[in-house]
């Protein structure tokens, strides 16, 4: 699948020696080459990759990542960094050996403005650690994709979750960061005003460039008040077509809705039985969350219930409590743990298509089609919302044809995205697993990215072999 | 000047009427909606498909020469100002809307095409574009693009970088390239966002999707005045730290509404140190509920009177008065310098009663009317540039707002773009680590400097005081348009 990824020198076995010694020296006990440890920073949750570092440190100020990354430059060898790995498609795999940068004691919230509704944390705080931190202010970071991901990994990767349709990505809810560069300096982008048009728009170029251009150290976050009113609905459908179709309708019409995710009845059978979801049935299933005042909320709901009537949707089911919406989205959030319990001892990776919304009941029944032409077991769940859908693709890793089968799966899922004008990531990333797709789909601008990567990391230290194929 | 076998080159390119070399043709090229620059091209060129862009940018490279590209030059900030031994390239002929999908809610245009002109021709399908500068009516989509232009709804619907879903552009190679996806999200580095607000120096635009929204069923305005600066600012922070993200919240001090008030006579209170415009949209149940709390807030932070639009004659009335607040300012003073600092919102009341206070240290009047919702300050230091040192004291009193703004973690400009005039704050805003980002993006894109030189990011060497925009005499170009 990493054709297009060129050979990187691996740097000489003595440069790594005494890059390891010295940050040793300096960092102690938070500079680790134990196996075990290196082991645990070769992968995320995706499918392992063959890499590991030769030594993970542990930082705890900006400074700190800059004088590492100071000592990787002048001595050529590669930095990855690392939140909690989390990531589903190898970022963090160490495919040249070198250091990995392991953020998660850099775990302070540094403000929180209530009245300017943002934050500053550093890049090692996870996003329900501020959400904790944040509770009794009344406000609240929406982004949920699911894991409990750091929010530096999330601005890497320009996560978005099962709430996007509502509050945008990482791509809309990052103000600033403090990037550590390739020559180890700290530079800041953004800041606390809502907007500026000076100079280029470094933030945004640095959210989701997977940690090839710098290592996040900050984020400045916008932050939300928390909903008046919140409450969970979930509604069955007799085919999955009537399921798309209905969020297809919402979607026109501009309701904004803060939630919508679809399960197809292979997925919510693997809910039921792994969530114990025992009042629904195995069928297309939407669940939605709807934010906002009383009023605003019935509206929005009695709108979309009559939309889903029409598509054949069963009446909406209630949660309204906050446990039983826990309950709920617990199960959605699970539910690549409950697949894989579909066949116990199967692998799995996922896939993350995102069309355009008008191609979506065609992208998602075709995909259908297919999966069940494979014969393997694939099932559907996404944020639909958003045009954004994944397969989580069961393999059977001691069966080499089985593999194949799902690779094959997977590559047809991506052409097909990008046929129909999407992308084969709405989400995960590209990281090392997607590279060719990337070319597909960007052409002329994949150069483009390269002579930012040259620009800006000339000495190809920053996780080598990851998001641009290196440059010819 | 260019030389002779380059114009036969150029001219080879597109029919003789679409370039032009003789001063008398080029005069009207010579500056954009900042006036106190102006610079004669060597030549202006309209191209009016892709195809004859492809071939100048190609020849402009091969032979070294700058190029401006432009659009309807309605830029606040020098933006298309052109360089005098180079080419302007005007898009005034890539006028088409290419495509309307109402069930994507996306429309493909080119990037001549007007601002205003994308929400008139999708409002039959119920919906609209939402970047609304207050040029709208002149200012096109691309030159919107490459300003990442802003407007009174972007508190609510974002800036242009926002509401973009795909660019085309003509690098200066000559190549074609597409940022950007029709998905939500497109993979690898986010170069579209890149591109937007670039200013012209990375690419030159062929085609922008744009998306679009539903346009809400209700908008209602209120109109509350406060008998202080420092309430009206603080009832900003108020309204969003209750969570209320309105359609639009502008702030207009009494010196603004005064000579508004004689201008278009919108009712505002005269009386008023300050007066704030709310907007709710939604479903007429939305607008109920976020209007009766937007009224408990305002009340609670001190508002003297509180109107609220009874229907949508009133509501545009009330707003009227807001986008005509420029030329209105232009009738009342000699000259005026207008400031485009942002700032975080907690800091408004401060900041604005610093500049009250400077402003009769100064002795120079200074009305305030900006899109307070985003802490998007724009000062109207009012002055006569006859009256000997009034210039120096505007100057003065400009640079210490501006230097204020970065103090308080704002910036020197939220939506107006760097351009010509304000290139020198950029030192001040950002480290020498940052310029060098900059400076190595542009390498990426443009290595030889030849799109828009001079322009937005500033070489390490050049480093001074703060820009500011002049206006002499109200003399904006088309005077009559509404602005910012």
């Amino acid at each position: 699948m990493n054709s297009t990824l060129q050979t990187h020198a691996r740097a000489a076995a003595d440069d790594v020696t005494l890059v390891t010694e010295r940050l040793v020296r300096d960092y102690g006990e938070r500079a680790v080459t134990t196996h075990a440890i290196r082991e645990q920073h070769s992968h995320g949750e995706g499918l392992a990759d063959a890499g590991m570092p030769d030594i993970v440190v542990f930082p705890r100020t900006n400074e700190e990542v800059a004088s590492i990354v100071r000592v990787c430059n002048a001595a050529r060898i590669p930095v990855i960094a690392f939140g909690v790995g989390t990531s589903l498609e190898g970022h963090v795999a160490a495919l040249y050996g070198g250091v990995c940068i392991d953020l998660s004691q850099m775990d302070r919230v540094l403000e929180v403005n209530d009245a300017d509704l943002d934050c500053r944390v550093q890049a090692g705080v996870t996003r329900e650690a501020l959400n904790a931190e944040l509770k009794g202010t009344g406000l609240f970071f929406p982004i949920d994709p699911g894991a409990n991901a750091t929010l530096g990994g999330m601005a890497s990767t320009r996560a978005s979750g099962t709430n996007a349709v509502r509050y945008g990505t990482m791509r809309e809810n990052v103000l600033g960061l403090t990037v550590v560069t390739a020559d180890g300096r700290i530079v800041h982008t953004g800041g606390r005003a809502r907007k500026s048009s000076a100079g280029y728009d470094l933030t945004r170029l640095f959210v989701g460039s997977e940690g090839t251009l710098g290592i996040i150290t900050e984020v400045q976050l916008r932050l939300y008040g928390l909903p008046e009113a919140i409450s969970a609905a979930v509604c069955q459908f007799a085919d999955l077509k009537g399921a798309v179709d209905t969020v297809i309708v919402a979607m026109q019409l501009g309701i904004p809705v803060a939630r919508i995710e679809l399960l197809d009845d292979v997925q919510m059978d693997a809910c039921i039985r792994y969530s114990r979801l025992d009042e629904f049935d195995a069928r297309p299933t939407l669940f939605f969350e709807f934010h906002g005042t009383e009023a605003g909320v019935r509206e929005q709901a009695e709108t979309i219930e009559s939309i889903a009537a029409e598509h054949g949707g069963s009446r909406f089911q209630w949660a309204t409590a906050q446990e039983e919406r826990s309950r709920l989205w617990k199960a959605r959030h699970n539910a690549y743990y409950a697949a894989l319990a579909l066949a116990p001892g199967t692998q799995a990776f996922a896939t993350d298509a995102c069309v355009p919304i008008s191609r979506l009941t065609e992208c998602v029944l075709e995909t259908r089609e297919d999966v069940e032409s494979t014969g393997l077991i694939a099932p559907i769940v996404g944020h639909v919302g958003d045009g954004n859908f994944h397969l989580v693709v069961l393999f059977d890793p001691t069966q080499p044809e089985q593999r194949a089968k799902a690779e094959g799966l997977a590559a047809r899922v991506s052409a097909r995205a990008i046929r129909m004008g999407g992308t084969c990531t709405g989400e995960h990333g590209i990281g090392v697993h997607k590279l060719d797709a990337l070319v597909a789909e960007h052409g002329d601008a994949v150069s483009l990215m390269q002579a930012i990567k040259r620009a800006l990391d000339p000495n190809d230290i920053l996780n080598p072999g990851k998001t641009v194929p290196a440059s010819p | 000047m260019l030389d002779s076998t380059f114009t036969s080159a150029l001219a080879a390119l597109v029919p003789p009427s679409a370039l032009l070399t003789e001063a008398e043709d080029t005069r009207p090229y010579e500056c954009d909606g900042l006036t106190l620059y102006r610079e004669l091209p060597a030549a202006v060129v309209l191209p009016e498909n892709e195809a004859q862009v492809i071939a100048i940018l190609k020849l402009c490279h091969a032979a070294r020469v700058p190029v401006v590209a432009r659009g309807a030059g309605t830029s606040l900030s020098g933006g298309s100002l052109p360089v005098a031994s180079g080419v302007v390239l005007s898009l005034a002929k890539f006028r088409r809307i290419v495509d309307i999908d109402p069930l994507a809610r996306t429309a493909i245009v080119e990037p001549g095409v007007r601002n205003l002109a994308i929400s008139e021709a999708v409002a039959p399908y119920g919906l609209f574009y939402a970047p609304d500068p207050s040029s709208q009516i002149a200012c096109s989509i691309g030159g919107n693009v490459a300003e990442n232009a802003g407007g009174v709804h972007c508190l609510k619907y974002g800036l242009t970088v926002h509401n973009v879903r795909k660019v085309r552009a003509v690098l200066i190679t000559g190549d074609v390239v597409e940022f950007g996806a029709d998905a939500l999200d497109a993979p690898g580095y986010d170069l579209l966002a890149l591109i937007t607000g670039s200013e012209g120096l990375l690419a030159v635009i062929t085609q922008i999707t744009v998306k679009l929204l539903p346009k809400p069923a209700l908008a209602q305005v209120a109109l509350a005045a406060f008998d202080d600066i420092g309430k009206a600012g603080a009832a900003v922070g108020n309204v969003i730290a209750a969570g209320i993200i309105p359609g639009g919240l502008e702030m207009m001090d009494r010196d603004a509404t005064r000579a508004v008030e004689q201008f278009v006579h919108a009712g505002y209170p005269l009386d008023a140190a300050a007066v704030l415009l709310i907007e709710a949209d939604g479903t007429p149940v939305e607008v109920a509920a976020e209007m009766a709390e937007i009224i408990d807030v305002l009340t609670a932070s001190g508002a003297t009177q509180i109107r609220v639009s009874a229907d949508e004659a009133q509501r545009l009335l009330y707003w009227s008065g807001r986008k005509a607040a420029f030329p209105a300012v232009g009738r009342i003073s000699p000259d005026y310098y207008c400031i485009d600092g942002t700032i975080p919102r907690a800091a408004l009341p401060g900041v604005l009663m610093q500049i009250e206070t400077w402003s009769r240290e100064y002795g120079l009047p200074c009305a305030n009317v900006f899109h307070a919702g985003d802490g998007n300050l724009h000062p109207l230091i009012l002055f006569d540039a006859n009256k000997p040192g009034d210039r120096e004291r505007t100057v003065e009193f400009g640079d210490r707002i501006l230097e204020l703004c970065i103090n308080v973690g704002g910036t020197i400009t939220g939506e107006h773009g760097v351009g010509v005039e304000k290139i020198r704050g950029m030192c001040a805003q950002f480290a020498p680590e940052a310029l060098e980002r900059f400076l190595g993006i542009k390498q990426a894109f443009d290595a030889h400097g030849l799109l828009n030189p001079g322009k937005a990011v500033p070489t390490l060497a050049r480093c001074a005081e703060f820009g500011r925009m002049h206006v002499h005499h109200g003399a904006l170009p088309h005077p009559e348009l509404p602005r910012f």
